[in-house]
């Protein structure tokens, strides 16, 4: 019998081991945290020393010794600003070398998490793709709160307008944004010409966005039109909602979200768009969708400029299909400003458990900093320092949409984060994403599934 | 062992052996058998310590024949306790405790299990796993049992009929998962396609196979087509294990075929499908991959209707660092296969003894 109770035991061990995988490690935690903190203060001291040397970057000598960076990213293969940036800043610095790993775009910041948990890590610099990774890892102390280097390198916060602020966490800022996409409306002029219909226009509304999506849709069999298109994620329909700045994500009461969700599966139900539950089961991403030019109108972030520049040039969309683009700034709603749209800051900052905190701090000033920012405007991605030199790159690329309403849609009235910076933001985040779900394919009705994000996000919220 | 004088070493002995002796008359007295028992084992004790001490050396033989089958085993079970014993204890505090992965463990008590009642998402989770368990375990029994039966006869072809239903098993979930998907397509799939031509179903009241309360029974489907081959394979295997004698016996004495089936090979199978049974619901329980894969669309995140209890784990885990809860979560699967398992332990005692 005892036998058997073992053998029980044994069977029902092994599959557990499967789930258990998250316990290694475990001792070496608080030791590795310790070291963090005692590494950040002792690197504050010894930089306000060393500031001024930094500071004049350009110069420094060469006799310097070498330094090895090593710096966590993402699809190094298909996107070239990694390698320009590392370029860029291994040609005024001799001494220190950049070595890139490669972690993978789909979940970046789960690998760096766990990358960055205990004290095995080995990262100086790591970038951060999203606002509820950035809280993971600054609850975690894995990464150096970076407001000392800040002021004694002088470094002027504003020129991120205000991106900064809704990152910051208890008054102190753990990373610095290097690439800023916001979002707006692309549309294929080709379409609009076809039908006879005027193109969007940068101050429109959100009426007037519907009616014109709803003009431009073509549900005959075969020659397809779809006047808007929506891609799966959350962003993508319940944000038009915090554009008017009263509301955020955050609020724990979404009932304002109602008209945009109503506008969105009216829409669906008209075939205006395609379907969500057509989309999530094909898993069509939303550049495949674009480029088949049969898509009038698609809301996305400024990333899709470059990738549509680079593939149309490379062919690898088919240019009579969606060579002839353009883009206007994100609909609004009545009495609010137009250019009001969503933005997406991407950062970078110093690990916890490097051992070079200095040569780390003084790499990422270079990616953040107005050097950064022209490297990143040279293959069109948008820095977090828009400078007018930085925008003339831009808009002066090859293929570049020409017309002036393209060029005008780049100025920003005002930038929401997609998601602000909050304690349980993650929690918050996924809360919000499954009842997205939800209503999207039809699993729940509206009311339903804001009554529950309601129910659900106030609870975590009230922890 | 320290090096003792011979002076020494004669007094021990004699200590020693003036309790053993002691114990040995003791015994004879003694009336309870477990108290007895205890005590013979003791003599031996004795005895060994008293040869080790004679003989000088540092291990008796015993110790040294323990040690060199320790040896054998260790390299097995040195990994074992690294990679799943430490792991598995380590989760079991942790089920107590919060923790981030980086920061200080804090000691939480009960109040992990206690939010799990309250948590619609666990509750969820619970609910779907057990439905996706309850309807896939008896049902891939079932077509897999069927299917050898149908394969263990002569029939022509069996080698591809074999092959063919051993096939979905093989291939590589992602590519099937497509297929699965492009066929249930909700739109334009070829079965909602059937239903609307042939059967007239209105469009939009045509089924749909990966959202709301469908999207259990697409993922059960799935797995029955594909895990039944693998069964299907031991099944036949226990079939070739039974006797034919007992087929002969039971048509002299007349029996059909039913017959045949409830008394000769069923009975015949029943270990067979104990360790079936038990297989599939550990592969149940842990149920990810399917529901990832049918359920989650492009974003990954799995809704109420669809989330499972291994998902759930993994996202409190590891997207929302809370290591203590989900920790918990995994206790609560840990403690429902454990049941499942002892019950099906028992059944199969009871089955033997008969």
């Amino acid at each position: 019998m005892k036998k058997k109770i073992l053998s029980v035991l044994l069977t029902a061990a092994m599959m557990s081991t499967l789930l258990a995988g998250c316990g290694n490690g475990a001792g070496s935690a608080d030791s590795s945290s310790d070291q963090g903190t005692a590494g950040t203060t002792d690197s504050t001291t010894d930089n306000s020393g060393t500031a001024d040397a930094g500071s004049s970057q350009t110069d420094a000598p060469a006799s310097a010794e070498p330094v090895t960076l090593k710096w966590a990213i993402w699809d190094e293969a298909t996107t070239p600003y990694w390698q320009d940036l590392k370029d860029a800043y291994e040609a005024t610095h001799d001494n220190v070398t950049i070595e890139m790993v490669d972690l993978g775009s789909t979940d970046y910041m789960t690998v760096l998490a766990t990358e960055l948990s205990g004290d095995g890590t080995d990262f100086d610099v790591v970038t951060i793709k999203d606002v509820p990774g950035y809280a993971t890892l600054v609850q975690k102390n894995a990464i150096m709160a970076l407001d000392d280097y800040i002021a004694a390198d002088g470094v002027d916060l504003g020129k991120y307008a205000g991106a900064t602020d809704q990152v910051t966490v208890d008054g102190k800022l753990y990373e610095l944004p290097f690439r800023n996409d916001f979002w707006v409306v692309f549309y294929n002029k080709d379409l609009f010409d076809a039908k006879g219909v005027p193109y969007p226009t940068n101050d429109m509304t959100f009426e007037q966005y519907d009616e014109l999506a709803r003009k431009m849709t073509d549900t005959t069999f075969g020659s397809q039109v779809y006047g808007a298109h929506y891609h799966t994620w959350r962003s993508d329909v319940q944000l038009f909602a915090v554009l008017d700045g009263k509301h955020t994500i955050l609020d724990g009461n979404y009932d304002y979200m109602k008209p945009y969700y109503e506008m969105v599966l009216d829409q669906e139900a008209d075939g205006v768009c395609r379907k969500y539950t057509d989309l999530t089961t094909e898993g069509l991403h939303y550049s495949a969708a674009f480029s088949g030019g049969d898509v009038a109108m698609m809301n996305m972030g400024s990333w899709f400029i470059a990738t549509m520049i680079a593939n149309l040039q490379s062919g690898e969309y088919d240019s009579s299909l969606c060579g002839n683009w353009g883009i206007v700034k994100y609909p609004h709603a009545d009495g609010v400003e137009p250019g009001s749209t969503l933005g997406t800051i991407t950062g970078i900052s110093v690990t916890s458990a490097t051992d070079t905190p200095d040569a780390a701090w003084d790499f990422v000033k270079f990616v953040s900093g107005e050097e950064g920012a022209a490297v990143m405007a040279s293959s069109g991605n948008f820095p977090a320092i828009m400078t007018d030199e930085a925008m003339d790159l831009i808009v002066n690329l090859d293929g570049f949409p020409t017309d002036d309403a393209s060029k005008e849609a780049l100025n920003v009235a005002n930038l929401y984060l997609e998601v602000p910076y909050a304690e349980n933001v993650s929690e918050i985040n996924s809360i919000l994403d499954t009842y997205h779900g939800s209503i999207m394919s039809g699993e729940m009705s509206i009311d339903e599934g804001i009554a529950k994000m309601n129910e659900e996000v106030t609870k975590v919220l009230g922890q | 062992m320290p090096k003792m004088d011979e002076a020494q070493k004669t007094a021990r002995i004699d200590s020693l052996q003036e309790e053993l002796t002691g114990l040995i008359t003791a015994v004879r007295t003694e009336t309870d058998s477990k108290k007895r028992r205890k005590m013979i084992a003791q003599i031996g004790a004795y005895n060994r310590k008293i040869d080790t001490i004679k003989s000088g050396k540092m291990l008796s033989r015993e110790a040294k024949r323990d040690l060199v089958a320790y040896s054998f085993i260790a390299p097995n079970f040195i990994g074992f306790c690294v990679f799943t014993l430490i792991p598995i204890v380590f989760a079991f505090a942790l089920a107590f405790m919060n923790w981030d992965g980086s920061n200080p463990v804090q000691w939480a008590g009960l109040s992990n299990f206690i939010k799990l009642k309250d948590d619609v998402f666990f509750v969820a989770a619970l609910k779907n796993t057990i439905l996706y368990c309850v309807g896939t375990v008896p049902l891939t029994m079932a077509a897999s049992l069927a299917l050898a039966i149908v394969l263990n006869q002569k029939v022509k072809g069996r080698g591809i009929f074999r092959t063919l239903s051993f096939f979905p098993y093989v291939a590589s979930l992602v590519a099937i998962t497509s297929v699965w998907k492009m066929l249930f397509h909700p739109s334009k799939g070829p079965i909602n396609n059937l239903l609307y031509t042939v059967f007239h179903v209105p469009q939009d009241k045509l089924p749909q196979w990966f959202t709301g309360g469908l999207v259990l029974l697409s993922m059960i489907l799935f797995s029955i087509w594909k895990y039944m081959g693998y069964y299907m394979v031991i099944y036949l295997a226990g079939l070739q294990g039974i006797p034919g004698e007992l087929y002969e016996a039971a048509s002299l004495d007349g029996a059909t075929t039913w017959q045949k089936f409830r008394y000769v090979t069923w009975p015949q199978l029943s270990s067979t499908t104990f360790f079936v049974v038990v297989m599939l619901t550990i592969n149940c329980f842990k149920v990810y991959d399917v529901a990832i894969m049918l359920a989650a669309g492009g974003n990954g995140t799995l809704t109420e209707s669809s989330t499972v209890l291994v998902y759930y784990i993994y996202q409190k885990a590891f997207i929302d660092w809370n290591l203590g809860y989900s920790s918990a979560v995994a206790m609560v699967l840990f403690l429902l296969v454990l049941l499942v398992t002892i019950i099906q332990f028992r059944g199969q005692a009871k089955r033997d003894r008969v």
